[in-house]
């Protein structure tokens, strides 16, 4: 995987450089996915940050909620029923006391289904080739392009650099 | 019609033989702990006769009460166990399935009578007492809850008697082993639900009463008694 | 003097590439405490719980004690990582990793005793529901099932609360590692990479989790009291017991925590990052956890001594004036009396203040656990069914392997990951600005600035640390 990028120390200009080729994208001929910031932390409050911040989480995690509470009740009712064996004078089914299993398999339910939405959507685990520079964790912001086409490059270089980078490196 | 199975202990007639004790441990096969461990509380009385003294000398009373499993109704060890070890029979027994026991011993501090007994070890029966053992009972292992069963075992074998032989059960016709070796025959048993069988007249009787009836168990055994300690009548 | 992210990296990550003796002999000293348990264990599965101390009527005793003790400590992580993410408190940041690491481990040894305190402790998967041939299944109603859901669930939780963190850590000792290390960590860390939608999916993921891991830790402890208050038993048959034990769960468990940052503070040389202003909160959180300790303590006994319920009162003086007298004024004395003045007063809630009530509390809540248990199986409703109970060396050795595992696990655990968030303190400190900005807004008059900020002004002050 080929790749161009810059590290910046200021979100800033880690910002300009986004800006920049966002707007100048079709006239580099590159497309919206090959943009890349990288980061060693989160960076809220800045628009190169905000791009995905839409999530439908907590409707997902709900979700997986009335699904472990569905499976809690069939689990309990229905085994009971099945097994149906008298204890201390209570009903077959007590349903005060199957609710709580159902609430944990309610909350367990939550609980695996965000995971699952965080692995998915997050495209974890990936381990395949990405950018990035053990600088991220030092507190600089990687912007980049990957498989840049060659004609753009010395300009792509130019304007990075520009717009305030410590550093610009390649990638092949 | 089925059966319910009761028992009544007449506490007037009870002298405190301990004949029940011995019995018990004879029919269901109950492993001797020896004194060392019976010092440090590993003896398992199905059938424990309590003695408690009342007053001062010279008119110190003693007063002598039979506990074994009560059979309860409302059975409080019985939906702590979380394997179904411990469950309710059609015939009103609290039964106790060894195979199903892990021994989390939650049955056990569950029961305000303390009639539940933990294996702490592999039963041991010094020689020649291992030759005594009843082959219609088995043998429980190390790690297994067990208590009274109202002799299940001859429970069931007068019933499967009485069904091979096309007739209902006859009241008296069979008892468990304490009520079967009681001198002064302060025990009964049977069926509550036949209204003439003894039991059923006995436990309709004035001087009836039932231990910690205040906790809600329900309990299928009945001690007569013409005072009890709790009201403060000396008889 | 302020920390440059490489410099903070540089020092969080020091750990997991060097070791010295100390460390290797500690890890040899918990070993061998774990072994010690594996060996007692061994011996009561070959001869059978005689071994132990039980009897007719004290059934549990050490085993649940400490199942109750583990369990207690293992809500630390839940209150400080959860709770004070959601507040927004700042001076969380680098004690979350820490306090959820305590969690994770402190309820695998909690999972663990169940199975071993079993008379046939082979046959624990009866209590899982799985489909059997002999139409054999578990109770639902009995709450050792409640037990097993609810643990299984906090586990599967708090590991998912713990791991979701690490990720992009990892990826900083990824990167920042050779060799087999480089190998690990990349495995570990998922393939992380750092861009915006994988940091927005994560934040938004554990702050679900922050959310729901609350209620779960909360019925946990509830359900754990309800072993004891779903019987007759007097003195356990107390609507009380839900929130009481929840309270001494978090009570120890923040204890818990002060003991084991002090830990890492000394021996990982921490002592930039684990500063006096977190043993200061935490230790008026403690003080807080202490007064509803002893509150619910007071208004338990209280209601027992003014019903004066003939099975309750004999249990109750057992307890205050009898047998457990010594023990239970020792709890008092280890759970308030000394804790109190450490804590409420400023001067002495410093870091050795901390530690010292600290580690009374841990101890004081081990013996409250006891007094729970014991004393009333002691004294139940005949008095000719009354007993006694003693500890063997089995036991002792088994409660021992305990606090030897969990020191093993976290020794290990703090080879592997940094024991401080690099990241979330990272963001914590580049956050400081724009923090003193957004205060700014609460005053009157000023017009709002940016959004989604909402540090607390109390970590405006840390910031310049």
């Amino acid at each position: 995987m080929k790749a161009l990028y810059a590290l910046y120390s200021d979100p800033d200009a880690a910002q300009r450089a986004v800006n920049f080729l966002k707007t100048a994208r079709g006239s580099l001929g590159i497309g919206q996915r090959q943009i890349v910031v990288v980061t060693g932390e989160p960076f809220d409050g800045y628009d190169f940050s905000d791009e995905h911040s839409r999530t439908h989480i907590f409707l997902l995690a709900s979700i997986g909620g009335i699904v472990g509470a569905i499976l809690g009740y069939l689990l309990t009712r229905f085994t009971q029923l099945s097994y149906p064996l008298n204890t201390g004078g209570m009903p077959i089914v007590t349903s005060w006391t199957n609710g709580i299993i159902i609430y944990e398999m309610t909350m367990l339910g939550a609980i695996i289904w965000t995971l699952v939405t965080l692995l998915v959507t997050a495209r974890l685990p990936q381990f395949g080739k990405s950018i990035s520079d053990p600088a991220i964790w030092q507190g600089k912001i990687l912007v980049g392009v990957t498989d840049p086409p060659d004609q753009a490059r010395t300009e792509l270089e130019q304007r990075l650099r520009h717009a305030g980078a410590s550093e610009v490196k390649s990638i092949a | 019609m089925t059966h319910k199975w009761a028992m009544v202990i007449d506490l007037d007639r009870c002298t405190g033989c301990e004949a029940c004790v011995v019995a018990c441990h004879a029919e269901n096969n109950i492993g001797n702990a020896g004194p060392d461990q019976a010092a440090r509380g590993r003896a398992m009385h199905w059938i424990r006769v309590e003695r408690y003294w009342e007053g001062e000398f010279p008119n110190a009373r003693i007063r002598f009460q039979p506990v074994l499993c009560q059979q309860c109704d409302d059975a409080p060890c019985e939906p702590v166990c979380p394997t179904f070890a411990s469950y309710h029979t059609p015939e009103g027994l609290n039964a106790q399935v060894y195979n199903r026991c892990i021994g989390t011993r939650f049955c056990a501090n569950a029961c305000p009578y303390e009639v539940r007994f933990l294996n702490f070890f592999n039963p041991q029966w010094e020689k020649p007492l291992h030759l005594q053992l009843n082959p219609d009972v088995s043998v429980r292992s190390v790690g297994i809850m067990e208590k009274c069963t109202f002799c299940v075992q001859r429970i069931r074998a007068a019933e499967i008697q009485a069904e091979s032989e096309k007739r209902g059960l006859k009241d008296g016709e069979f008892n468990p082993a304490c009520v079967q070796s009681c001198a002064p025959q302060a025990m009964v048993f049977g069926d509550l639900n036949d209204p003439n069988s003894e039991v059923s007249r006995l436990a309709r009787s004035n001087r009836s009463t039932k231990l910690l009836a205040e906790l809600g168990t329900k309990p299928n055994v009945n001690y007569l008694q013409r005072d009890s300690w709790q009201n403060g009548k000396n008889g | 003097m302020e920390k440059t992210a490489e410099q903070i990296r540089g020092d969080l990550l020091r750990p997991l590439f060097h070791s010295g003796a100390g460390y290797w002999m500690a890890v040899g000293l918990t070993g061998g405490m774990v072994l010690a348990g594996i060996f007692a264990f061994s011996y009561q599965v070959y001869h059978g719980l005689g071994v132990w101390g039980l009897n007719w009527p004290v059934f549990w005793a050490f085993d649940i004690t400490n199942f109750v003790f583990w369990i207690g400590i293992s809500h630390a992580g839940t209150l400080i990582s959860a709770i004070l993410r959601l507040a927004n408190a700042g001076w969380r940041r680098p004690v979350t990793r820490c306090a959820e690491a305590i969690t994770v481990f402190a309820l695998s040894i909690g999972a663990i005793i169940p199975i071993c305190h079993l008379g046939r402790p082979w046959l624990f998967y009866w209590l899982v529901p799985y489909p059997s041939e002999r139409h054999i299944w578990p109770n639902f109603r009995s709450p050792l099932l409640w037990d097993f859901f609810a643990i299984l669930t906090y586990l599967t939780g708090s590991t998912i609360f713990l791991f979701l963190p690490i990720i992009p850590d990892a990826a900083a000792a990824r990167d920042l590692a050779h060799g087999w290390r480089k190998k690990i960590y990349g495995f570990l860390s998922l393939g992380w990479q750092g861009n915006p939608r994988q940091w927005h999916r994560l934040e938004s993921a554990m702050h679900v989790m922050a959310i729901a891991i609350i209620p779960v830790a909360v019925s946990v402890h509830t359900i754990v009291s309800w072993d004891f208050a779903m019987t007759p038993v007097p003195m356990w048959h107390s609507t009380i017991f839900g929130p009481y034990f929840v309270c001494g769960a978090i009570f120890s468990g923040v204890a818990a925590l002060i003991l084991a940052m002090a830990f890492l503070r000394k021996f990982l040389h921490l002592e930039e990052y684990l500063e006096p202003i977190h043993f200061d909160h935490l230790g008026k959180l403690l003080l807080t956890m202490s007064l509803l300790w002893f509150y619910f303590t007071f208004a338990e006994r209280l209601t027992t001594w003014y019903g004066n319920g003939v099975s309750e009162m004999n249990v109750f003086w057992s307890s205050i004036r009898q047998n457990f007298a010594p023990l239970f004024w020792t709890m008092i004395t280890c759970n308030l009396i000394i804790p109190f003045p450490l804590l409420a007063i400023k001067r002495f809630r410093t870091i050795t203040g901390t530690v010292i009530a600290s580690a009374t509390i841990v101890a004081g809540m081990w013996i409250e656990r006891f007094l729970i248990i014991v004393p009333a199986l002691e004294h139940k409703f005949l008095p000719y069914s009354w007993g006694s109970y003693r500890p063997t060396w089995v036991e002792i050795t088994l409660m021992v392997a305990g606090f030897g595992m969990m020191g093993l696990l976290y020794l290990l655990f703090s080879k592997v990951v940094p024991m401080i968030s690099m990241w979330e303190l990272e963001a914590g400190i580049r956050k400081g600005p724009l923090v003193r900005r957004r205060a700014a807004t609460f005053e009157p008059g000023v017009a709002t600035a940016n959004s989604g900020l909402a540090e607390p002004q109390s970590f405006a002050t840390d910031v310049s640390r």
